[in-house]
């Protein structure tokens, strides 16, 4: 969208005063609509992740030397631990998100008689693996050009999920998680969040970062759906199947605009590649957590992403479903009082009697 | 499901059986409504597990699906527990209404415990066309469809599948295989003590008779 502006502003420069007048012109400036930024490679300044697996042929004796080598260095007791607990929320303080997988959609009654769905959002495994200060963090030097009397700096929080066989990396990224003291991650992603939320290299986050009834919202790479036509990928109404219509059913028909621009504008939509994108999906309430494997119930079915695909979870950025009061910190010994399953008082629990009305 | 099988006992029960079922409703009078009729497919699985009732009232067939698992519903009785010889019966919308009426205050049949579940071998005529679905081709046991005329019979041909019945990996899709059963039985083994002293528990608070005034 910075790239519509762009094109706002350029147009508007050039019909200084006229563009007002004639509301037409101002309609007819279109802009790519869902543009696609897909990325298939990755970006030139990511490190190399994965190295090349080739047969070493290690010996018994020497495979189960480097799994001693992996538990002494990793689940050694001696290991440095984090004193600082996770953060709870607060108003007006970004904090970070956590990594979850989406594994199931499950049906759901509330205490009215109402069928929901849920979608099951496992948070496997997610520590802290590095904090990035203000002065790095590249965003704060776009946002320090264009809001210059709102500037506030932003703080960046790494976070891992899913940790791995250290042998699988490379030194670099393997290296990257000797902060944490963690085994290197498969999922790593960034969180903006504000400095006072910063948090330890190291420190673990679980479901219970969040609470039964909090709103969230969910960034998630949607379905591929590969080469798609123009009635799927946009939504165009084809033509008639009978009454004649000739080897035409499914095309997107006219693309021109006029004789006025006799050519074809950019970002005409097209048939080409769908899905595969990153998506936003705000304002879903938390419904339930299981503390016991971490997992958030989150209401609605609709969030993007396959079986077992990676979602980033972080408190809502919507206004009015923001929380006014602060949260509960839990520390580790809280958490394990919890019951397994905390349920929103909407939800009928299974094990409670009928509902009579 | 196995709590919510503790606050209701879900009978045992197939396609062709007739259940009462008795759901709280807010607009109701009373709160509740009660629903006759004949089970007429049975989908879903886990929570999403659905029965569908047929019945006809005042000369209008009506069918009600129900999930299973849905906490309104209070009761779920078997008045005739019975199989048909389909799966499936939703033909019944194209036969006759008598076949799909059922009364209200029907007293629940007992059957002898014989311990196998009787099947109603009935076949049921179809009404004159049209119909909702093309029943000459879909190879119904306990219906009676009409001979028509021959090019249906040869469209049919053309468009069947007669292969499906030696596709062994859409057989294996449909069912759950033995292996499974095993481990589901096992998981649901430790529960069925517990489960079955609740049922009585509920039996039990049903069955209230109010103490009649000798004089």
């Amino acid at each position: 969208m910075n790239w519509c502006r762009s094109v706002q502003s350029l147009v508007k420069s050039a019909f200084s005063g006229k563009i007002r007048q004639e509301s037409s012109n101002y309609a007819q400036l279109r802009y790519m609509s869902r543009v696609k930024s897909r990325h298939t490679a990755p970006r030139h300044f990511w490190m190399k992740k994965e190295r090349a697996r080739y047969p070493e042929e290690l010996s018994s004796e020497n495979e189960a030397f480097l799994r001693e080598v992996v538990s002494d260095r990793y689940e050694s007791p001696l290991r440095h631990h984090p004193p600082a607990a996770p953060l709870a929320y607060t108003p007006g303080v970004r904090r970070c998100g956590l990594v979850a997988r989406k594994i199931a959609v499950q049906p759901m009654w509330l205490s009215n008689g109402k069928y929901v769905n849920t979608t099951l959002l496992h948070v496997a495994d997610n520590h802290v693996v590095g904090y990035v200060p203000p002065e790095m963090l590249n965003q704060n030097e776009v946002v320090r050009r264009r809001w210059k009397e709102q500037y506030r700096p932003l703080a960046g929080l790494v976070v891992g999920a899913d940790q791995e066989d250290p042998t699988k990396f490379t030194k670099e990224y393997a290296n990257m998680f000797l902060e944490a003291g963690i085994m290197p991650t498969k999922k790593l992603t960034r969180f903006t969040i504000s400095p006072e939320a910063a948090l330890a290299p190291g420190t673990r986050l679980r479901a219970t970062h969040f609470q039964v009834g909090d709103y969230v919202d969910v960034y998630a790479k949607t379905r591929e759906r590969g080469f798609q036509g123009v009635m799927k990928r946009w939504g165009f109404a084809g033509q008639p199947a009978t009454h004649g219509a000739t080897k035409t059913h499914r095309r997107p028909g006219g693309i021109g605009s006029g004789a006025q621009k006799s050519r074809v504008w950019p970002g005409q939509k097209m048939p080409g590649h769908m899905g595969g994108q990153y998506r936003n999906l705000r304002g879903l309430k938390i419904l339930r957590i299981n503390t016991k494997h971490d997992i958030i119930y989150v209401l609605g079915h609709a969030v993007p992403g396959d079986h077992n695909d990676y979602v980033l979870i972080h408190d809502t950025v919507l206004p009015l479903r923001r929380r006014k009061e602060p949260g509960t910190v839990i520390t580790d010994e809280e958490a394990a009082q919890l019951p397994e399953d905390i349920f929103h008082p909407d939800v009928h629990q299974m094990a409670a009697p009928s509902i009579v009305f | 499901m196995l709590r919510r099988r503790t606050r209701i006992e879900i009978p045992e029960f197939y396609v062709g059986s007739v259940l009462a079922v008795t759901v709280s409703d807010p607009q109701a009078p009373g709160k509740t409504s009660r629903f006759v009729g004949i089970c007429i497919l049975r989908e879903g699985h886990g929570l999403r597990a659905t029965m569908t009732l047929r019945n006809a009232i005042d000369q209008q067939g009506v069918e009600i699906c129900y999930p299973l698992y849905n906490p309104t519903l209070q009761k779920i009785e078997v008045l005739r527990l019975e199989k048909r010889l389909d799966e499936d019966l939703r033909y019944l919308r194209d036969c006759p209404l008598e076949y799909s009426t059922f009364a209200f205050d029907m007293e629940p049949e007992h059957a002898a415990d014989s311990g196998e579940v009787p099947v109603n071998p009935v076949k049921v005529p179809l009404r004159p066309r049209p119909w909702t679905w093309r029943w000459e081709r879909a190879g119904m046991k306990g219906l009676i469809v009409p001979e028509l005329r021959e090019d249906f019979y040869e469209r049919a041909k053309k468009v069947s599948e007669p292969w499906h019945k030696y596709d062994l990996m859409r057989e294996y899709r449909r069912s759950v295989p033995v292996e499974d059963q095993r481990e589901i039985y096992a998981e649901v083994h430790e529960h069925v003590q517990s489960l079955e002293t609740d049922q009585r528990r509920v039996r039990r608070r049903r069955v209230f008779v109010a103490p009649k005034k000798t004089s």
